[in-house]
């Protein structure tokens, strides 16, 4: 991991959330819930894609996990999808798409650690 | 600030989703999801209520840019405000959305002063045209009913008095006045023992081709139809649109009434049927204007002109005009006349000199008939 990588999970994000929300705890634990339920299924959906040496069907998966993500202030996995999604609108299914999928596996595990920190910390 | 409204949010994250529906709400609209723009676009046509759309671009089944399409196509949906919600850097697509017909746009994340303005701003824009189509669909539905009730009205009533009702000083012409009038009586003999012999089709056939000869000859001297009943035909001239030679357009008219119903008699006299035609033309002054009840009006005349016209008639034999004293003061000599003596008429205690028209030359009043009969 390099020093310029974006952090696992900004916290900054989801106090900002939380703040623009009406200070509505629940209301952010129901959508890290949504988040943490959905993400999973984002990520099988690039796995295959990438299984099946299909670039078309990579883009939109990663798509949707690059913006939630970021919403979610997951800021690494978002940044790794955003390279995932750029990979697959350029048609080019290289070798070192396979270590990003990789990368974007290992930092969506930190992800559901540190989420499940917060959500603890939150608790009501 | 509260907005009032119906949204609809169409995102296939269900994290963006949930997250702007939970902004709008609490911008005081209510919410629906849809998860990609074929559920949105079902939504929007099974019937209408959303007053904008928030639209992201990327998603399975129907993506934002077919979506967009396939709104501004469908003549019921085009009106939609819609914004289209995009990441940062998704600015081409933007532009391609705007081209195609979206309202603005929304940059994730979603910043929510910048949303409460665009909301408001797209649903002042649907209210201002929801408000133009109310509004054209009431003018448009006033004229339908406006036109229908013309329709109708110059169905029922001459064309003269249609124009009338729907005329400005129509309202204090059809509550009464008094004018004096021409009034011609038309009916056939022989008619009653027609109508006892004939079948229903054949006195059916009948009575159509003698009103559509009678409606011409009526039409053509732009005489007022009062009414129709069997073989009875009313008609008066000089109101409700004054004529200034009205005892004239009487006279011709009958008898251009009278030379084609000779052509008619002919064709059922072949068919074993004697029938012939008499008028009585009476002028005087009438009160004229609204008669009936309420839902059944008649625009009608009242007078002893109209019972002298209705007498004159009834003793005129098959080809008979008739005409009553004053009348032949104000012809002046222009029609060729036969008397035929006194008659005693039902229900008037004197007997009164009458005169049978023959003809009328035709050269002087030409411009008066049309079609030069």
């Amino acid at each position: 991991m390099q020093p310029a990588d974006p952090p696992i999970l900004d916290q900054a994000v989801l106090a900002e959330l939380l703040a623009s929300t009406g200070d509505d705890p629940e209301f952010v634990r129901e959508l890290l819930e949504t988040y943490l339920a959905e993400t999973p299924q984002q990520l099988d959906a690039i796995s295959a894609a990438i299984a099946a040496d299909d670039a078309a069907t990579l883009v939109r998966p990663a798509h949707t996990l690059k913006s939630s993500s970021a919403t979610m202030g997951a800021m690494r996995l978002s940044a790794l999808a955003r390279e995932l999604e750029m990979a697959g609108r350029s048609g080019a299914l290289e070798a070192g798409l396979r270590r990003l999928a990789e990368d974007a596996a290992t930092a969506w595990l930190g992800t559901a650690d540190a989420l499940h920190a917060w959500l603890s910390e939150h608790a009501a | 600030m509260s907005a009032q409204g119906r949204a609809l949010v169409v995102d296939d994250s269900n994290v963006n989703r949930r997250l702007l529906v939970r902004r709008l709400e609490s911008l005081g609209l209510t919410v629906e999801e849809a998860e990609n723009g074929r559920l949105a676009l079902d939504r929007l046509e099974s019937g209408n209520g959303i007053d904008v759309v928030l639209l992201d671009v990327m998603m399975p089944e129907l993506d934002g840019y077919e979506t967009l399409a396939a709104m501004k196509a469908d003549e019921r949906l085009r009106h939609i405000p819609v914004l289209i919600v995009s990441g940062v850097e998704e600015q081409d697509s933007v532009v391609r959305c705007i081209e195609l017909g979206a309202t603005d746009y929304l940059t994730k994340p979603i910043n929510p002063s910048i949303l409460a303005a665009r909301i408001n701003a797209s649903l002042a824009a649907k209210r201002l045209h929801d408000l133009e189509q109310e509004s054209y669909e009431r003018q448009a539905a006033l004229n339908r009913t406006i036109q229908r009730q013309k329709e109708e009205l110059s169905r029922f009533l001459s064309p003269q008095v249609a124009a009338l009702v729907s005329s400005n000083e129509g309202e204090q012409l059809l509550a009464g006045h008094r004018r004096e009038i021409t009034v011609a009586f038309c009916d056939l003999r022989g008619f009653t023992s027609f109508a006892e012999k004939a079948d229903p089709e054949e006195l059916m056939t009948l009575l159509n081709e003698y009103h559509r000869m009678m409606g011409e000859a009526i039409m053509a001297h732009e005489g007022t139809l009062e009414h129709f009943a069997g073989d009875g035909v009313m008609v008066f001239f000089n109101d409700p649109l004054p004529q200034d030679n009205h005892v004239e357009r009487a006279v011709r008219m009958a008898l251009q009434m009278r030379d084609r119903f000779a052509e008619l008699a002919d064709e059922w006299r072949h068919r074993g049927y004697e029938l012939g035609f008499g008028v009585g033309i009476a002028v005087g002054y009438a009160t004229l204007g609204r008669i009936g009840f309420e839902g059944r009006h008649d625009y009608g005349a009242i007078g002893n002109v109209t019972i002298l016209a209705s007498r004159l008639s009834s003793q005129a034999r098959a080809g008979q005009i008739l005409l009553a004293h004053r009348v032949i003061a104000l012809l002046d000599g222009r029609a060729e006349l036969e008397s035929v003596g006194q008659l005693t008429l039902k229900g008037l205690s004197q007997p009164v000199d009458a005169w049978n028209v023959l003809a009328m030359p035709a050269a002087e009043v030409a411009e008066l008939v049309p079609d030069g009969a």
